[in-house]
């Protein structure tokens, strides 16, 4: 992630190349629905759309407030439209997003360093599209009793209930897809009566009033609605507020968003879209439905998504189950006792953020769909040098492969236009990244990109390779040749990219080998290395993808001959005599920082595997990168930490690989590095100043499947690296496996008692455990159980 | 008032040199009030017992008169103080305030001091009401008071005013060849919190008539109330020039003198170190610097509101019938002029009461809000502060989150619940830390509600800087400790740590010289079950202090103990300590600071 300022210089004009790829354009990301299916009310099953009251049931017993938005509020979104809630008895208070909210534009004008301007204005930034409060002054905080707060991840609802003069309230707060709106439900029990003040504000200087639509000066159109319903009493609009008196019961139905088109060659508007109104046809449409309508339509969507995983790592403690959320996260780090349920629930919260921050518009970037403020750090973007990448590591591993699609479809999208500033402007001779050999093919990015088709900050070469690499492995889970023919034209272009840009040099030995141009190694060390580290993995799995792709799709043979030849030219790094790490850069000296947080030279430890610690990989190569792992350190933060776990299981070593998900699980206490009240994850920037980056939240549940299911294409291992902490009885059930499987495993006393193997798409694969490999044939659709792994 | 009355701006200074060289010739043209004629008016003589036999309500003008909050001071800084709105404050308090409790209305510094801080003294060098303020003179305005059935308060600095000195020149009244020069020291050397006053030597046979003389000025204008202040030890100073515990003394001589029971309250920041003398000789101490902002709103919270919760705890077992700790003015009455959100109101005014505070406001009576007239005048919180029931102490460490707790004569507890951290926070009061377990009834007072029967704990979410107010009620058992003494030798000590000998700890020794580094681990702490345990520790800390404590070799937990007031008392609190069953090693850890000197911890045996 980039810590530097960025830097405002003069710009120049630069003559455009004109270039057009193809691309899919999706559906736009707010518009007009078909009614929604509502399941049979008559026909419920009671339980399954009441409070669960499981395992998967987070709770607290205090609200937030206007200034803990970000480490106090919790998180509901429909995969486009979200919010924090703050759940405050007498005030409510919604921050509502949209993902598409996104000030800047396509940014094409390079600084005079050649690299891209960084701001607000010209890149841009994800910021906030309303603010929503409900007043109920009689409900002040120090004047109720019984303040409970919950999060049930099983149904995707938040909820809260407290106690005022003996009467039970009950508010809840949830994110419907089916209804595209945000629904807010107070009821009671006990004769009790709701009276207060329902307002709509924008965040960008538009007044409160019961809808409003306004304009960016990128000409985005946003908006947004609120309608209010209740029983027993009087619902009003006064103004620009609701107002509501002496009501049983009270609905609030708030929706909102843009006339963002995922789609370059419209400009990425949708010109007849009117915002407002459209936000007001929604309201209008839900408040036809009672509450419990809206609610069952919500939970019968949102478990359709959620309910296809389940994770068990062993049983907690009475006293661990008495603890509320956040006593339990402090009771993990003060006792040092393993929580496992906590630990398990923490991953169903990840599945949570991103079932409700990742389906069916923009994907999520540094901090999803959750924002308190238009200012977001680094803007809330998409950085392309490990985070939005860790953002997806997850889905398929738990369950979630349709919410990765919101990550492709975006890249499809702003394919076009990332081609067209590669041509124009990558070669300027002001950027120092820029081909050696004068040509320019394909496309690529900078760290940092935006929903425009623009890039910000500094080129990042290696970028088209990592995230065209996190693209097809999702195939490699899913096989959907929808998604490969999808793709195809992203890794091809990648491909041109590097044909274009990789250099020629001799060794000493007198090999003449190929190598990246000068580059940076994410994020630290000389500016100006060939042949680093980072860059020769990544392209050199690119290369290998791409003439998988072209072999399944049957396309460009030739070309993928080229590719391939290319590939086995290809540079791949050595161990350093000096410091017997795997080198980070061509060169046996350190260049950067020991303990750095990013992990880019070793990429193909994880996510990749080329270096594997399994007698494929040369012994030397393995004990370098864990050398160099182990010189990295195991005290950082948040992703960094993620990461490093993620490398340390595919090591084998559940130790480490475990301690670095416990070190994620610290309670964050004024802005250190952990996880917050909301479980949010917590970057310290500064001291006492913490900031929200939701990379961790996909990372660490990434890092604990990662432990239970090791998977490349034709080969599985069970429990590679399961920690002391869950062995005595666990299950891991609905996981995503490359090669085309989902599994589901149950263990006890560390060792697997049941596997079933299910394909989708996948034929045969080895399932290894314990050093002994059975083989497994399947056809899709079918499925495979096997039992007595012990002996 | 904090830094000065006469000084908060360097400005003030200047201006008030100047005014001392001009009022140096100056002699007051007014008869000095015959404290023989009004005498009669006054009540009986009473003990000073009597006087302060519970914390003192009322109103008092000085949180108006330092604020800057937009029409108060409109001819100048401090120039709030008039007779015009000490009427209608004192027709507000009448009206609204007085069947509550509420009966004083005391006037702070300024009343013989023109709006450019030029004073006023009679012929005898006494303080002389401005006749631009106080029109009708400082009699008629408490006689305006009486009259409304309230009491009158005034106000004076220690010591004798430099501009009053008069080249030694002026008569002390009643004193047959006194002057100013014989009640002072002979190198005119200064005292008081702001060094404004010239100190008074008692060991000169004068220098009690003068203050025989103020005495006499006030109980004959029938006022009932004196704020003496800048009083030292405190108010910023120590050392022998600024202790002025003779001064306390002399008045303390004087008002029984006068016929006429007069409430005397010291001001500022006393040294607790002389508590036995404030207690002896006063009716009440502000235990603290000045509560106002000196800024727009009449207070903010942490400047210094908040500071309350710390440096209040030290002085708790000072407090009783006949003196009280004055926590300062009590401005919860409009939330826009206060400046305070809704909760820190509420907390505010929690803590004065359960610290049995005098409860004194000094907002403008004319413009309660609803919610402030509901903090003042809510019956149950007013019944606390000024029932039987002893002062209560934090029995949690002095954490964002803490707990403070009497236990009442009628076996029941007072409980307050505090979350002193900028975002809500839940907040529990575990049965255990007040010595019991089982089940208890909780009363809501500020809520006037019966919460119910909890058991173990009563948790509550509580928001930024807010608080609830409960009395628990024990249906319980009451709890079984088992001691550990921190000097046994069982123990481990590490680094600086030391046995050292305490009178006030069990077995008269205690572990201390906590710090950097230095580490206490108390060994084999035996429990029968595995779980979260109050422990009781008993510590001696002459300051608030840190330790990190831990069990087992866990994650620590860093605790602030709040002050015991000084290095020879023992206070307590209770930590939650997380225990296995079997063995256990209990570890307070200095880290990187200075830790409290820890007597014994008590397990409880069941958590």
């Amino acid at each position: 992630m980039n810590t530097e300022p960025s830097r405002m210089l003069p710009r120049r004009d630069l003559l455009a190349i004109a270039t057009a790829t193809g691309a899919l354009a999706a559906l736009p990301t707010f518009t007009a629905s078909a009614a929604p299916q509502r399941p049979d009310a008559s026909a419920d099953d009671n339980s399954a759309y009441g409070a669960s009251g499981s395992l998967n049931t987070l709770w607290w017993q205090a609200p937030a407030d206007d200034s803990s938005m970000i480490e106090q509020g919790l998180p509901v979104g429909n995969g486009r439209l979200g919010a924090l809630a703050s759940n405050d008895p007498g005030h409510e208070v919604l921050l509502v997003t949209d993902a598409t909210i996104w000030t800047g534009g396509l940014n094409g004008t390079l600084d005079s360093d050649g690299q891209f301007p960084y701001g607000r204005e010209d890149f841009g930034s994800l910021t906030l599209l309303a603010r929503l409060t409900v007043d109920i002054p009689d409900h002040d905080l120090g004047a109720v009793s019984g303040y409970r707060r919950t999060l049930d991840l099983d149904r995707g609802v938040v909820a809260a209930s407290y106690v005022r003069s003996g009467v039970t309230y009950r508010r809840e707060v949830f994110s419907s897809s089916p209804d595209d709106a945000i629904v807010l439900h107070f009821s009671q029990s006990g004769g009790g009566r709701y009276t207060g003040t329902v307002t709509l504000e924008g965040t960008h200087g538009e007044a409160a009033a019961t809808s409003f639509g306004a304009k960016f000066a990128n000409g985005l159109k946003y908006g947004a609605a609120v309608t209010a319903y209740g029983s027993g009493g009087r619902v009003t609009v006064h103004g620009s507020h609701i107002e509501f008196s002496g009501c049983k019961d009270l609905t609030v139905v708030v929706s909102g968003g843009s006339n963002y088109a995922p789609d370059a060659a419209r400009g990425f508007r949708d010109p007849k879209l009117d915002p407002q109104k459209l936000a007001r046809t929604k309201v209008r449409a839900a408040a036809e439905h009672s509450a419990a309508t809206l609610l069952r339509t919500h939970v019968a969507d949102y478990r359709a998504a959620f309910g296809t995983f389940g994770l068990s790592l062993g049983r907690s403690s009475d006293d661990q189950r008495a603890l509320d959320t956040w006593e339990r996260i402090q009771a993990r780090h003060t006792t040092g006792d393993p929580d496992p349920e906590l630990e398990a629930a923490y991953v169903q919260f990840g599945r949570y953020l991103m079932v409700s921050g990742s389906r069916g518009s923009l994907p999520m970037g540094l901090q999803g769909l959750w924002l308190d403020g238009n200012d977001p750090d680094w803007m809330g973007d998409y950085h392309t040098d490990i985070n939005i990448q860790m953002n997806y590591w997850m889905a398929d591993r738990v369950g979630l492969s349709s919410c990765f699609d919101a990550f492709t479809d975006y890249c499809v999208d702003q394919l076009s236009s990332w081609t067209d500033l590669t041509h124009r402007l990558f070669q300027d001779s002001r950027n120092r990244f820029r081909n050696s050999s004068g040509k320019v093919a394909g496309w690529t990015v900078a760290f940092s990109t935006n929903p425009y088709g623009g890039n910000g900050w500094w080129w990042h070469p290696a970028g088209n390779a990592w995230l065209s690499n996190s693209l097809w492995e999702h195939y490699e889970f899913t096989h959907s040749r929808t998604h490969l023919q999808k793709i195809y034209p992203l890794l091809k272009g990648a491909c041109e990219f590097w044909e274009a840009r990789l250099i020629t040099t001799t060794l000493d030995n007198g090999k003449e080998v190929l190598v990246a141009d000068h580059d940076w190694s994410p994020e630290h060390g000389p500016q100006d290395g060939k042949g680093n580290t980072y860059a020769q993995e990544v392209v050199w799995t690119l290369f290998g993808n791409y003439a998988a792709a072209s072999a399944e799709l049957k396309r460009d043979s030739a070309y993928a001959g080229t590719i391939s030849g290319l590939r086995r030219r290809l540079y791949l790094p050595e161990v350093s005599p000096k410091s017997g790490w795997l080198e980070e850069w061509m060169s046996p000296d350190n260049l950067g920082e020991t303990t750095h947080r990013h992990l880019s030279p070793l990429i193909n430890l994880f996510p990749g595997d080329r270096i594997r610690p399994d007698g494929s990989t040369p012994k030397d190569i393995v004990d370098g990168a864990t050398a160099l792992l182990t010189a990295r350190g195991m005290n950082s933060f948040g992703w960094a930490n993620a990461w490093r776990s993620l490398c340390w299981a595919r090591l084998k070593d559940s130790d480490k690989a475990y301690q670095l998900i416990v070190n994620n699980l610290r309670p964050s206490e004024n802005g250190t590095n952990g996880t917050a009240f909301n479980l949010f994850d917590i970057y310290e920037v500064e001291q006492g100043r913490g900031i929200f980056q939701i990379e961790a939240n996909f990372g660490t549940p990434a890092a604990v499947t990662e432990m239970l299911l090791y998977s490349r294409p034709g080969h599985l291992e069970l429990l590679p690296a399961l920690p002391d902490a869950w062995a005595e009885s666990g299950s891991i059930t609905g996981a995503g496996a490359r090669g085309g499987f989902v599994v589901d495993l149950r263990w006890k006393n560390g060792k697997p008692t049941e596997a079933k193997i299910r394909s989708v798409g996948g034929r045969t694969t080895t399932v290894a455990y314990a050093g002994k490999t059975r083989t497994v044939t399947v056809k899709p659709g079918g499925s495979v159980t096997l039992k007595d792994f012990a002996r | 008032m904090r830094s000065s009355s006469y000084s908060v701006l360097p400005a003030r200074v200047l201006r008030a040199t100047v005014v001392l060289a001009l009022a140096a010739g100056a002699v007051s043209a007014a008869p000095a009030v015959s404290a023989e004629a009004t005498a009669p008016a006054a009540p009986a003589a009473t003990t000073a017992t009597s006087l302060a036999a519970k914390p003192y309500m009322g109103w008092s003008s000085w949180s108006m008169q330092s604020s800057k909050y937009p029409g108060l001071n409109p001819d100048g800084d401090y120039s709030y103080l008039t007779e015009a709105n000490v009427t209608k404050q004192t027709d507000a308090l009448a009206s609204k305030l007085k069947k509550f409790g509420y009966e004083y209305v005391n006037i702070d510094a300024g009343w013989w001091r023109d709006n450019s801080w030029k004073p006023e003294y009679d012929q005898y060098g006494r303080q002389k009401a401005d006749p631009k303020r106080f029109p009708s003179g400082m009699k008629a305005v408490a006689d305006r008071i009486h009259s409304k059935g309230l009491k009158a308060g005034i106000y004076l600095p220690a010591g004798l005013e430099k501009e009053a000195y008069n080249d030694g020149k002026t008569p002390i009244w009643n004193a047959d060849g006194c002057t100013t020069a014989d009640i002072v020291y002979s190198d005119l050397r200064t005292t008081n919190g702001w060094d404004s006053s010239y100190k008074l030597d008692f060991s000169r046979p004068c220098t009690q008539k003068y203050i025989d003389s103020q005495a006499q000025l006030i109980a004959g204008w029938g006022y009932d109330f004196l704020k003496l202040d800048g009083v030292g030890p405190g108010s910023g100073k120590s050392g022998d020039q600024y202790d002025n515990v003779a001064d306390v003394a002399a008045w303390n001589k004087a008002i029984p003198e006068t016929g006429r029971a007069i409430h005397l309250e010291l001001s500022w920041s006393l040294d607790i170190g002389h508590a036995a003398d404030w207690k002896k000789y006063s009716q009440g101490w502000r235990i603290d610097t000045d509560v106002e902002c000196y800024c727009n709103t009449l207070v903010s919270w942490e400047n210094s509101v908040d500071d309350r919760w710390d440096d209040a705890p030290g002085w708790t077992d000072k407090a009783g019938p006949g003196g009280w700790n004055d926590l300062d003015s009590l401005d919860v009455g409009n939330g826009e002029m206060d400046g305070l959100t809704k909760a820190e109101r509420q907390s505010y005014a929690t803590l004065w009461a359960v610290a049995k505070s005098p409860l004194y406001t000094g907002d403008d009576l004319t413009k309660l809000d609803s919610y402030g007239l509901s903090l003042l005048t809510n019956k149950e919180v007013i019944a606390l502060n000024q029932g039987s029931t002893p002062p209560a102490r934090p029995i949690t460490p002095s954490d964002a989150q803490q707990v403070w707790a009497a236990k009442n004569a009628d076996g029941s507890y007072t409980v307050a619940l505090f979350n002193l951290a900028d975002k809500p926070s839940s907040v529990s009061a575990n049965w255990a830390t007040l010595g019991f377990t089982g089940k208890a009834a909780v009363r809501d007072l500020w809520n006037h509600e019966n919460l119910g029967t909890y058991k173990d704990k009563v948790t509550q979410a509580l928001p930024a800087h807010g608080s609830r107010l409960f009395t628990v009620t024990p249906h319980g058992s009451t709890l079984a400790f088992t001691g550990y003494e921190a000097e046994a030798t069982a123990n481990t000590l590490s680094g600086n740590a030391v046995v050292a000998a305490c009178s006030a700890c069990s077995d008269g020794k205690k572990v201390g010289n906590l710090y950097v580094g230095g580490k206490l681990t108390i060994n084999d702490v035996v429990v029968a079950k595995a779980g979260t345990y109050q422990v009781k520790v008993a510590y001696v800390s002459g300051d608030a202090r840190s330790a990190r404590v831990s069990a087992n070799g866990g994650g620590a937990v860093s605790h602030k103990f709040p002050s015991t007031g000084d290095w020879g008392t023992v206070g307590t609190v209770s930590v939650p300590v997380t225990l296995k069953a079997g063995s256990n090693t209990i570890i307070f850890d200095s880290g990187d600071s200075y830790a409290p000197d820890i007597d014994r911890i008590d397990v409880p045996k069941s958590s």
